[in-house]
């Protein structure tokens, strides 16, 4: 919707000169450059914010890492101070036979050995003495054979 | 490379040139105030009936676009009418402190330096015609002022000013017959009082 010329003709007349005389009208070259300058440092401390921010952000993750790698190292040296303790909670696997090849279908059976069987096969239980009778997983493959005997505590 | 971009940022939307300039591209912000500046400066020049405070408010005005340009919502108003909007913000503060109407300074220097021997008279008594109007204008309320400037100086349509004054276009268009009855009225009446001022100057050369 445009605006309707009024019937007033001296009037309209002379609003259409002054239009035209203020369409000449330019804003002078120095607003156009104090504007650009107030764009220019208003994104140079946004730029100098930016910096700051990140370089927080790293100090902080910084820290951080250092706290998750000395914690990790301390727990890596309470583990080294603990060796026996360790093996002992840990089950033994004996290899015998033919290796495990890659996707071949084992089944794992679990007996129940005295445990002078395992002195002989050269694996000392753990635990319990040489009469009493130890649980021992037996993985065997396909043909029957066994491959691996792991002994449990 | 940067004539390149600029190129492409004049062929962008205002709307794209807002989104632009909102994630911090200087060349869409340069497209915006290059495509714009103009139409901001004669209406606060209109306004204000002053060069260095329509300068200042073009200023403003695309401080605002810089700071607010995120907020921008093409569906609400076309960019022109938001600057419009935005420049007659500014305008009624810097009439509310400022207090008066500065005369016009810069057009009548260039008018003396145009005028040529051969139509010196008339050239004056057009630069003259038009300075009445000009301080008509000024003497307007500044409801009917805004109309006049936006829909008779600026070709602005009846829906944009609308949009831009916050108002329907029914206000506009009473606004708009009332302020050029008034404007009527006063060039009459200047007219009539230049006149009577000749006559008056005339008896007493006499």
């Amino acid at each position: 919707m445009t605006p309707t010329r009024h019937d007033d003709h001296p009037l309209a007349d002379a609003l259409d000169e002054l239009r035209r005389e203020e369409a000449g009208m330019e804003t002078p070259s120095h607003v156009e450059a104090a504007v650009l300058a107030a764009w220019d440092n208003a994104h140079a401390e946004t730029a100098t914010r930016r910096r700051r921010i990140w370089r927080d952000a790293g100090a902080v993750a910084a820290a951080v890492t250092l706290a998750i790698g000395l914690a990790q190292l301390g727990l890596q040296l309470e583990q080294l101070t603990q060796p026996a303790q360790q093996s002992e909670n840990s089950r033994t696997l004996l290899l015998v036979g033919e290796p495990i090849l890659q996707g071949e279908p084992v089944r794992m059976v679990r007996m129940r050995v005295p445990a002078s069987t395992l002195t002989g096969l050269g694996v000392r239980p753990v635990t319990g003495m040489p009469g009493e009778h130890i649980d021992v997983d037996v993985i065997v493959g396909e043909d029957g054979v066994a491959r691996a005997i792991r002994v449990g505590r | 490379m940067r004539d390149a971009t600029r190129t492409t940022a004049g062929d962008l939307t205002d709307s794209e040139l807002m989104r632009r300039a909102a994630s911090g591209d200087r060349d869409a912000f340069t497209a915006l105030y290059q495509r714009h500046h103009a139409m901001v400066y004669r209406f606060a020049r209109l306004m204000t009936g002053s060069n260095s405070a329509a300068e200042d408010i073009v200023q403003e005005v695309f401080l605002v676009v810089m700071r607010d340009a995120g907020r921008y919502d093409p569906a609400r108003a076309a960019l022109p009418s938001y600057l419009y909007g935005v420049a007659r913000h500014h305008t009624r503060r810097r009439l509310a402190r400022d207090r008066q109407f500065v005369a016009f300074d810069d057009g009548c220097g260039d008018a003396a330096q145009r005028v040529t021997e051969d139509d010196v008279n008339a050239t004056l008594e057009r630069r003259q015609a038009l300075q009445r109007l000009r301080r008509a204008i000024l003497s307007l309320p500044r409801r009917y002022r805004e109309v006049i400037v936006l829909c008779d100086l600026q070709d602005v349509s009846y829906n944009d000013a609308a949009s831009a004054l916050g108002c329907a276009v029914g206000t506009i268009r009473s606004r708009l017959h009332r302020a050029r009855n008034l404007l009527t009225q006063k060039m009459g009446c200047a007219t009539s009082s230049e006149e009577d001022h000749q006559r008056m100057s005339m008896r007493c050369a006499v």
